[in-house]
């Protein structure tokens, strides 16, 4: 838009006449600062109103001008002059410009209806003035400290340089009923037991906040608490939703690890690390009791994602599906929003189309797969001695008969001959000894097929004849969990064939990795392997022509998208194959390999080799033992690798519209590390966690720590926790969210301790209570002066009550509890049965999360939907919030079961039992005249109550009235 | 910006509210918006970041309330508004062989299928209806119709979410939720965005419903038939007037913390809620209590009609009436449960489309004829559509699948020209050739009429000023009177 006229522009310079510096005159409310800071003053005022033209988006700039770059705003102008000439406002455009009295010449244009306040008018020509110094974006920096300070003092004294500027009044501590109902709910998402408030107030020591706070840091409430916290980044959920709300298989386990995770204070670097490569790392995490493998459930996050049914389009849905991981991942690790860049250019941060392709493949040479949930050391183990068993035996036989073709692996599929014809290609063949480039995940499919491996009498050690060769689920057993997955392919042909047998398996075709395969539509693409004798299994392609698929043998199959793994299933293949018309003879036939074998079994049969191997007998026992703990029967939805796929970029993110060019693997290029292009052959996930810790990437403590402020405080350092790019907020101390950040980097990426030093600090335990004058002063409490008040999220809200109530049934871990169905919630998909009204007493995050049935009262109060990453939840402030305390039945039940609990305490007084309930619901005792209303309050009560005739349950009924009330109040719902 | 300011006055602030509500109980006349405002939470920022503006419309409206009327699973467009004469000729023939037939979900392409139904034309303008709609059809002069509206999904679920959110993708706001969010409800003591749940939840579930990122308090508040219409709506007590009580000692209680905390704006507003809340436990079952209206009315709507389902309905479109008088912005109608899966006739097309079109015939000309007759179709928009069409050939032998790139719709009331067509499909009524209309311009188009500049109702999510028209959307002008 700069220079929308024409010739406009003619010898501006000479003929302003300039406002020359008078905005410092200006009384504004604010004065300008000393120094005009780019960050902090300038760049706020060009995000705001210039760079949708004028921002690093080439495809909407007008003018030729961006002012996103030192260049392009000082450089020469198309129609004369220059934006900005540093040192010298009256020579700048932009000044003149802004300031221009004619409509068809002001900046920004009127019709956008953005318009420049005189302060800002007035911050820029002085920073022009003051030279127009260029920084880059303040969160692109990786943080410095400048602090030498190292005490555990640093976050009050870098709060108080702030409020002392301000000449902000602090508010005094808050008193110790406060104290640990903040620090208990914002710990573990509970309130303080009666009997923890007595210890706390009863402790003068000096250090007996500090034991308090442990004790809470210590609870298991504590990982139960973080874990939601993080479960609103990644949109957790236990179903698909769309149309049927599929399950997402073995959801629960991923948020069991989130819970253990944070109680056992895994370094954060360590978390990011499973969730983005869990599956990949070569030291992998096991739980030091059950000895399951932590580091591969992370992955699960990728795959929480909404399914979809029957798509018609699904490069779509998978350029969708891909989209909304790269939504979720960047916004997460890095607080950023690298989805915008998936059209254009981002139009503010500096983050590419190319940037954002280049994730693209990563993602799309990832694979969604079940996964074994109970993987653990002994299994890989247990695998491991099982093939040294069976490579021992193999060797055995081949020494004796010196025969060494059936142990060398020398029967590889790239040594067969290479047919002339051209009607149809090989996708796989499993008649030599190895995969045929095939990736075997899990253990089932171990790491060479069958060939040569020995049938021996277990009673006897009779050798009786040797396998031929084919991929096989059952190497170590039946029942046991692995896929094997082919190459990625262009569907070319019009028939794919298996040769294969089994029981109860699966073989799938995976096309554009969709996953929800069924009627209609796509239901022939997977095929049901249950017949003992060798088969042709075949699909007919014709529909799918010229789109991406890789093929899927796996035993077990899915039932209603949920997979299940029988004790006796298995499959085995021996061949894949594309082709056009009919399945080529020359393949069916005998083989190369085959016929090795057929000799062997034949000169044994004849006796003219040695069959009598009773050194085989141990092993075989051995083997079959083994083979019985491999066995799989808990699995989660997650990912695995695939091969590396680089993409092109999308024109206008029409995935209909690809480029000719392919862009290589990477991360960000704006980030001070620079963009490295990945090189793995895998999906290069691995490379992706490296970029993200690397030391020098400034935003991934920086994110993290502010997270963890933002759920002590209520609010970030930086406020939009979810973006730290240039249309988010600025840090309002920039100087603490670097102390912490590099403290956290530099001391092993702990989050309790970063906690700890936080809630250990004066301004954390500040009284809500303040001035009269600090709202006018500090209307938002940025400088938190005194404490913010704090609405409880909808979980801590419903935790209380069961805690109040004493119903809270306080188990850890788990299968979800269904959801209580409402006659509102209904649909497609909904359960056949309700779960119970009071969830079985368990907290919250244990209560199923449905995406098309979700809790009324959890999203109610905020809880998010699950579509995207939600770092900070909205705190509404609505009716239907009153509603559902005042007449939801799971509230009144719950007053019902508190009463019942308070008459269980026998001789109590009319005071006790209200201090009985003030401790378990307030977490302080209540006040003489609080006693005495209650009083007048249950009299009133009695009256209403009177025409009833006396029974036992009237006084429950009152008391029911009354603990209904409590939790009614604004106390019980805000930490105050 | 004081055009932002020249018909909607500023909401009241806060803490001006808070000034009117200081009579405690029973004794405020609130001017504030419910669900449009919700209290405690910043509705400044969002439009074109101007941190000086409040929402409101942004120019005069034409309409002050929608009843969107959701013919859920697509209402075949040659067999109810878009008449096409050669399907009759090449009745029985491969479409294949006349033109390029695109993918469908269930696949399983037919032969051309004539419509089983007779076209007859209507009032002064002349607009042919087939024989599925005689009540609507009488009509038609307060109707502009749209014969080229089109989806970018084959699928239920996706065109539902895209029909109601503007993105085929689960998660986003809603219409009703855009609306409420720009205009608020004139109605303190009802939602200002209702879904009359009429028996069927569309594909995609509550979804289609829900807020999105925009604030919970925006999305719709679903209303059903029975005792206790709302959520929670219900006082438990048992008691007369012990709710009463129990809400004057929480008041209060809570008081009495006001007392010790001082001004918290947030706990204020969670304090005045409850007496919104209270109120609001009387206006809802009120509403769905229809001794006040006359036989005559009822009748109109079809409350005398043999079959149950057109009963059901007519209660439904009354109670949209009803809703509109309250004030309530946006208000869908979900369709009754007539045993034929919706509209979505893949097979027995002649039977399904004539149980759903009975059922919701005779109310929605009934609708329209009260509204008029009360003057009140001059500010109330009425929006009939499916979430695409269906093909002009058979799906089997006697259905008709899911067809996005032709949809008939219509739009009566507000600002709209009645006995106008728009847009033309060609002539088997399988694509739009003439001024195709997307779900876009559908948006824009009704957020115009209410007064709302589509390009500048936006929220800031994910670093994104997102709109309900994303970066798409022309407002219709050839439809608008």
């Amino acid at each position: 838009m700069f220079g929308r006229r024409k010739n406009s522009c003619i010898a501006l310079g000479c003929l302003i006449v300039f406002l020359s510096s008078c905005s410092d005159r200006h009384d504004f409310a604010e004065p300008l600062p000393e120094t005009v800071d780019f960050n902090f003053h300038i760049r706020p005022i060009l995000v705001q109103n210039c760079y949708l033209c004028h921002g690093p988006d080439p495809s909407g700039r007008k003018a030729d001008l961006r002012l996103d770059t030192y260049n392009g705003a000082t450089s020469a102008l198309k129609e004369g002059g220059h934006a900005i000439v540093p040192g010298k406002p009256s020579k700048s455009q932009l000044i003149y410009r802004i300031n221009h009295k004619e409509e068809d010449l002001l900046m920004p244009p009127p019709e956008s209806n953005y318009k420049l306040t005189e302060r800002e008018k007035a911050l820029l020509e002085k920073w022009i003035d003051q030279g127009a110094e260029w920084k880059e974006h303040w969160a692109f920096i990786t943080p410095s400290a400048q602090l030498s300070d190292k005490s555990t003092t640093v976050i009050d004294s870098l709060i108080d340089v702030k409020l002392n500027q301000k000449q902000l009044v602090k508010s005094p501590e808050a008193n110790k009923n406060s104290l640990i109902r903040r620090v208990s709910y914002l710990l573990t998402g509970l309130p303080p037991s009666p009997e923890a408030i007595q210890n706390y107030e009863e402790d003068n020591a000096s250090n007996a906040y500090e034991k308090m706070v442990d004790q809470y840091l210590n609870s298991k409430a504590y990982g139960e608490r973080w874990a939601r916290h993080w479960m609103d980044l990644v949109r957790y959920a236990e179903t698909k939703g769309h149309e049927f709300d599929y399950s997402i298989v073995g959801a629960w386990q991923y948020r069991d690890y989130l819970i253990r995770a944070f109680n056992d204070d895994i370094p954060y670097d360590q978390m990011v690390r499973e969730h983005l490569a869990g599956d990949l790392l070569e030291t992998k995490r096991y739980h030091p009791e059950s000895g399951i493998g932590q580091s591969p459930l992370a992955t699960a996050f990728f795959a929480m994602a909404e399914g979809t049914h029957s798509p018609v389009d699904i490069k779509k849905d998978e350029a969708d599906r891909i989209d909304n991981i790269i939504d979720v991942t960047s916004k997460t690790f890095q607080g950023l929003t690298v989805s915008c860049a998936k059209c254009h250019d981002h139009k503010f941060d500096p983050i590419l189309t190319a940037d954002y392709y280049s994730l693209y493949g990563v993602m799309e040479s990832t694979r969604f797969t079940p996964l074994d949930a109970h993987w653990s050391e002994t299994k890989e183990q247990t695998a491991k001695e099982i093939e040294e068993v069976q490579a021992y035996m193999r060797k055995t036989i081949s020494d004796a008969w010196n025969e060494p073709t059936v142990a060398e692996d020398k029967f590889n599929s790239k040594a067969k001959e290479v047919l002339p014809d051209t009607t149809y290609q090989v996708i796989g063949d499993f008649r030599g000894v190895d995969l045929s480039g095939w990736k075997s995940n899990g253990v089932a499919f171990g790491n060479r097929t069958t060939f040569g491996n020995p049938i021996v009498d277990p009673v006897t050690g009779t050798l009786l004849k040797l396998k031929d060769g084919h991929a096989s689920s059952r190497l170590f057993g039946t029942g046991i969990f692995g896929t094997l997955q082919s190459r990625d392919f262009i569907l070319e042909k019009d028939f794919i064939s298996v040769r294969a047998r089994g029981a109860k398996s699966t073989i799938r075709l995976v096309i554009d990795n969709f996953q929800l395969i069924q009627d209609p539509i796509y239901g022939e693409l997977e095929m049901r392997v249950d017949h003992e004798k060798w088969q042709t299994y075949t699909v007919d392609v014709t529909p799918w022509k010229g789109h991406k698929a890789y093929l899927e043998i796996l035993p077990g199959g899915y039932q209603g998208h949920k997979y299940q793994l029988p004790d006796d299933a298995y499959v085995e293949a021996q061949y894949a194959i594309s082709y056009d018309s009919k399945i080529p003879q020359a393949l069916q036939g005998s083989s190369e390999f085959r016929s090795t074998i057929d000799r062997l079994n034949a000169r044994l049969k004849k006796g003219k080799l040695a069959s009598r191997f009773p050194e085989l007998k141990v092993p075989i026992k051995k083997e079959r033992q083994l083979g019985k703990n491999l066995t799989s029967t808990f699995f989660i939805y997650g990912i695995t690798d695939g091969f590396g796929i680089d993409s092109p970029i999308f024109n206008r993110g029409n995935h209909q519209e690809p480029s000719e060019e392919h862009i290589p693997r990477g991360f960000l290029s704006a980030l001070p590390q620079g963009k490295v292009p990945f090189t793995s052959e895998g999906s290069g996930r691995m490379e992706l966690a490296n970029a993200i810790l690397h030391k020098d990437n400034p935003l991934t403590a920086r994110v993290m720590v502010n997270r963890i402020w933002h759920h002590l405080f209520g609010r970030g350092i930086v406020e939009t926790v979810d973006n730290f790019g240039l249309q988010g907020k600025l840090p309002s101390h920039p100087e603490l969210l670097d102390y912490l950040a590099l403290t956290f980097q530099n001391e092993g990426w702990s989050v309790k301790k970063i906690i700890r030093s936080i809630v250990l600090s004066n301004a954390f335990k500040r009284s809500t209570l303040h001035t009269d004058a600090l709202p006018e002063a500090d209307p938002t409490n940025v400088y938190l002066a005194s404490f913010p008040v704090r609405r409880l999220e909808s979980e801590a809200i419903r935790d209380g009550i069961l805690v109040a109530s004493q119903s809270l049934n306080d188990s850890l871990y788990g299968r979800p509890v269904a959801t209580y169905l409402t006659d509102f919630m209904q649909g497609r998909g909904r359960p056949q049965n309700s779960g119970p009204l009071d969830g079985d007493g368990r907290r919250s995050i244990y209560l199923e999360v449905r995406r098309n049935f979700l809790e009324p009262m959890m999203t109610t109060f905020d809880r998010p939907i699950p579509f995207s990453t939600f770092g900070k939840r909205d705190v509404t402030n609505v009716p239907s919030q009153s509603l559902i305390i005042m007449n939801d039945p799971f509230v009144a039940q719950q007053a019902e079961r508190m009463a019942q609990r308070l008459l269980t305490q026998e001789n109590l007084t009319f005071e006790e039992r209200v201090t009985w309930i003030y401790l378990h619901s307030l977490a302080r005792k209540p006040s003489p005249n609080e006693v005495q209303k209650a009083k007048e309050f249950m009299a009133m009560l009695k009256k209403l109550e009177a025409h009833k005739e006396y029974s036992e349950h009237k006084e429950l009924e009152l008391w029911k009235h009354y603990c209904h009330s409590i939790f009614n109040l604004k106390e019980f719902i805000y930490l105050v | 910006m004081s055009k932002y300011h020249n018909f909607m006055k500023r909401p009241l602030s806060r803490r001006e509210m808070l000034g009117i509500c200081k009579g405690g109980f029973g004794a405020l006349a609130f001017t504030s918006l419910f669900g449009a405002l919700p209290i405690g939470c910043d509705r400044k920022k969002p439009i074109a970041s101007k941190p000086d503006l409040y929402l409101g419309p942004h120019y005069l409206p034409k309409a002050k309330n929608v009843i969107f009327l959701y013919m859920d699973g697509g209402v075949s467009q040659v067999d109810s508004f878009d008449p096409k004469p050669r399907l009759a000729r090449e009745n029985g023939e491969d479409p294949r062989k006349k033109f390029k037939v695109d993918a469908t979900q269930f696949d399983n392409v037919g032969k051309i299928l004539k419509s089983p139904w007779d076209f007859k034309k209507y009032g002064e303008s002349g607009i042919p209806v087939s024989d599925l709609f005689p009540h609507i059809a009488s009509c038609v002069d307060d109707i502009a119709l749209i014969r080229s509206l089109t989806s970018k999904f084959p699928e239920h679920t996706n065109a539902n979410y895209f029909l109601h959110t503007g993105s085929g993708i689960q998660g986003r706001p809603s219409m009703g939720s855009w609306m409420t969010y720009g205009l608020g409800s004139e109605n303190k003591n009802i939602p200002g965005y209702v879904v009359l749940d009429g028996g069927l939840i569309p594909p995609g579930g509550l979804d289609n419903f829900k807020n999105g990122f925009l604030p919970a308090s925006y999305q719709a508040s679903i209303l059903k038939a029975g005792a206790e219409p709302v959520a929670n709506i219900a006082p438990k007590e048992g008691v007369p007037n012990l709710q009463e009580e129990k809400l004057r000692f929480i008041e209060q209680m809570d008081h009495s913390l006001m007392g010790k905390m001082g001004e918290v704006d947030a706990v204020e507003s969670a304090i005045s809620n409850y007496e919104l809340a209270y109120k609001m436990q009387s206006s809802i079952p009120e509403l769905t209590e229809f001794s006040d209206e006359t036989k005559a009315t009822k009748k109109l709507y079809g409350f005398d009609s043999d079959d149950p389902h057109t009963r059901g309905y007519a209660a439904q479109c009354l109670l949209a009436r009803r809703l509109v008088e309250r004030g309530v912005r946006f208000i869908e109608l979900t369709c009754p449960n007539v045993g034929a899966d919706r509209w979505d006739q893949h097979s027995n097309l002649k039977k399904g489309h004539e149980a759903n079109a009975h059922a919701v015939d005779q109310p929605i000309a009934g609708l329209l004829k009260d509204l008029k007759s009360r003057g009140m179709l001059e500010e109330t928009l009425v929006v009939w559509t499916g979430e695409f069409g269906r093909t002009p050939f058979a799906q089997g032998t006697d259905g008709r699948d899911h067809n996005p790139s032709a949809c008939s719709m219509w739009m009566a009331g507000a600002g709209i020209k009645g006995g106008t067509i728009f847009g033309r499909t060609d002539e088997y009524g399988y694509r739009v050739i003439e001024n195709e209309v997307t779900i876009h311009d559908l948006h824009a188009t009704i957020l115009h009429l209410l007064g709302i500049n589509h390009e500048l109702l936006t929220f800031r999510f994910g670093g994104r000023d997102i709109r309900l028209t994303d970066v798409h959307g022309h407002v219709v002008k050839d439809i608008l009177a």
